[in-house]
């Protein structure tokens, strides 16, 4: 308890009921959400998902129009931008171009009052291995030494928050890589609770510690990115992080802690406890790495996993760790599946009958419609 | 690729001293060729060099005349080599103080057309206002009307007012005619600025006094800038507009003009090239000064 509160005196993030409506296009739906001190938390989403404004709003840049923001346990909902402990690494950086790189990391800490910045700012700039160039102008610095000369100036700053509004998006996808690595080492160096908004999901889950999907102004699920992964509980989580292939289905009964269900005519199981959605039309998903592929000629009983026939490969495309394969299902549905390039069958080619079967553990039950938001929100 | 490549070396080998025969024809080209050709790579320069003789050839006979020695009243034809005109610039009764009085002018309106031009490009280039377009069209007005109706309206409308022409009405109509130029200078800044600069500045601790004065004004400071000098350059040699507001107040031009009707002393040109030199040295101080900004940064 004691601990929990000394933590949330550094740099818990808390949202109360906050959200955030431009006439009356609401941007924000009324969310609560709570950023443990230390993490790195990823908001994911696709653009304009309320993200961005959601970020804006702790950094207090956009006023919500209900609801409250907490900076460790203090309400910061009524405070400018300049008294809020949090600092921000802009989308395309926003370095200011009439000061030197050294200046723009000074400029925090010399607000503040302070005189003796020279220290500091060498040692943040050594930090993000920019020390050499301190006297260049932004302008002279390339895409990548910009962004670390954003994350220097926020930095610097020691905030208790640190907002990251997708800072990566204007690098190319190797320098991306090379500085979501980079973003992940100084936050475990500085220990400050990041936040990262970003639509693009292998970086949220390369990055993150926790991952809140938001999808038209709401918080669909909250969760590490293997949960979010492995068990999504809506379509939309389902298909934005990796692809799942959905499969309509109606609840036949239960048997020890599994549904067991009719898939056009093939009887399958889902373990109960997997399924996020309650009735008898259940959407089974299952990832596409996870369903084996054989030749109908191979294949055998199969046992106790679920196990489609009559299907008939429509496509394949070598990727070289894995080989893709799109396979038409007797009732006409397309269906991926990632097949290792192990020992690669030679009669997967199109136009072969195969096989498809997974482990039933591996499914997920989402509910049928489109989420709706009573359903959705759990964060 | 060898095999191709052989039979190909070979043939080059075959026909290869009959072919070296033709490039020296190039050197042998015949005089007039050479000239043409010599005419069509620098055409560009060429041009440059008598586009700027012709822009500064006028500067260059003002500068002349000024150490003329003329015969009589008036400084058109050259009489005789003399310092005796920069030795006593002031030597006419009536320029020094027309001089003064046009740089005060010219100070003033130039004060209060960058301040006003600044907060008007502002408004316009960061806010949504009732009678915003109709703001930006009227701003072209000034520039696009013919100076003898700007300043004859202008006139007529102290009259009506009863307001005494003199140094006042020649400052109103001054910083009426800078306002736009420095509006549109500076509004050119302003819209190229990235509003998120700002926020960056306030996510850091500056307060929105502090906004302004270390990240936006140096920001949009070369527009503002650029406003002001275009301004003092253009009441310092107004004439038009300003004879229909003067009173009988002097400016320099239009002591020249007065002068003119009477007889020219090269102390007018004395003065001309002074300024025409200040303003050289002006720019010349400015690029030095960004040249050596710029190799120092890198």
């Amino acid at each position: 308890m004691s601990e929990q509160q000394r933590a949330g005196a550094s740099g818990d993030v808390n949202l109360v009921g906050l959200s955030k409506s431009f006439g009356s296009n609401t941007v924000v739906q009324p969310t609560d959400l709570t950023i443990p001190a230390g993490s790195f938390f990823a908001v994911l989403g696709a653009s304009g998902c309320g993200k961005t404004t959601t970020l804006r709003m702790i950094a207090g840049l956009e006023e919500p129009t209900t609801g409250q923001v907490l900076i460790g346990g203090q309400d910061v909902t009524g405070l400018p931008p300049y008294k809020r402990p949090v600092n921000t690494v802009f989308q395309n950086y926003a370095l200011f171009p009439h000061l030197s790189v050294a200046e723009n990391v000074a400029f925090g800490l010399r607000r503040k009052g302070r005189k003796d910045v020279d220290g500091p700012v060498k040692e943040m700039l050594e930090l993000v291995e920019l020390g050499h160039l301190g006297g260049r102008k932004p302008a002279q610095l390339s895409g990548g030494q910009q962004q670390r000369v954003a994350v220097a100036r926020a930095l610097i700053n020691h905030p208790q928050v640190l907002l990251l509004d997708e800072p990566l998006g204007a690098l190319d996808l190797k320098l991306r890589r090379q500085m979501q690595l980079e973003l992940k080492r100084i936050q475990t160096e500085v220990g400050i609770t990041f936040v990262h908004v970003t639509h693009d999901q292998e970086e949220a889950m390369t990055m993150a510690d926790t991952i809140a999907v938001m999808n038209g102004g709401v918080v669909e699920q909250l969760g590490s990115p293997a949960d979010l992964y492995e068990s999504p509980r809506t379509k939309f989580v389902a298909n934005f992080l990796g692809q799942s292939n959905l499969l309509d289905t109606r609840i036949t009964g239960t048997s020890g802690g599994y549904l067991l269900m009719d898939v056009h005519g093939t009887r399958m199981a889902l373990p109960v406890d997997r399924t996020a959605a309650q009735g008898d039309q259940v959407v089974m998903g299952i990832r596409p790495e996870k369903i084996a592929i054989q030749h109908a000629s191979a294949a055998d009983s199969n046992g106790n996993r679920n196990r489609i026939d009559g299907g008939v490969i429509v496509d394949s495309s070598f990727i070289g760790v894995s080989t893709q394969y799109t396979v038409r299902m007797p009732w006409a549905q397309e269906i991926t599946v990632f097949e290792q390039n192990m020992e690669r069958d030679h009669r997967l080619v199109p136009g072969a009958p195969v096989v498809l079967h997974w482990n039933p553990d591996h499914g997920f039950g989402l509910a049928p419609e489109p989420a709706t938001a009573s359903a959705a929100v759990k964060a | 690729m060898t095999a191709t490549l052989t039979p190909q070396t070979g043939g080059s080998h075959a026909g290869g001293s009959h072919r070296r025969a033709t490039p020296p024809a190039a050197h042998q080209l015949s005089a007039p060729a050479r000239a043409l050709r010599w005419l069509r790579r620098n055409v560009v320069t060429l041009f440059g060099i008598l586009a700027l003789a012709y822009m500064t050839l006028p500067n260059l006979v003002v500068l002349l005349f000024s150490f003329n020695d003329p015969n009589g009243k008036f400084n058109y034809t050259w009489n005789g080599f003399t310092l005796d005109a920069w030795k006593d610039p002031f030597g006419v009764a009536g320029i020094k103080d027309s001089l003064i009085t046009s740089l005060e002018i010219a100070f003033l309106s130039t004060l209060f057309a960058t301040v006003l031009g600044t907060a008007v490009a502002f408004a316009l280039g960061r806010y949504r206002f009732r009678g915003r377009g109709l703001t930006n069209t009227l701003l072209f007005v000034p520039m696009s009307m013919p100076e003898v109706v700007m300043g004859a309206s202008l006139g007529t409308l102290f009259l009506n007012m009863r307001i005494s022409f003199g140094f006042w009405t020649i400052l109103i109509a001054h910083v009426m005619f800078c306002l736009s130029f420095v509006v549109v200078a500076v509004k050119a800044r302003v819209l190229g600025m990235d509003p998120k600069l700002e926020e960056a500045a306030q996510d850091l601790y500056a307060s929105p006094t502090q906004t302004f004065l270390r990240v936006t004004l140096p920001i949009a400071a070369p527009g503002i800038g650029a406003g002001a000098l275009l301004a003092f350059s253009l009441s310092f040699d107004d004439f038009v507009i300003t004879n229909f507001n003067s009173g009988d107040t002097v400016t320099f031009p239009m002591f020249v003009w007065g002068a003119a009707q009477r007889g020219t002393p090269p102390q007018i040109n004395v003065i001309g090239s002074a300024m025409f030199f200040i303003a050289i040295a002006v720019v010349i101080v400015g690029q030095v000064r960004t040249n050596r900004r710029k190799q120092k940064a890198s």
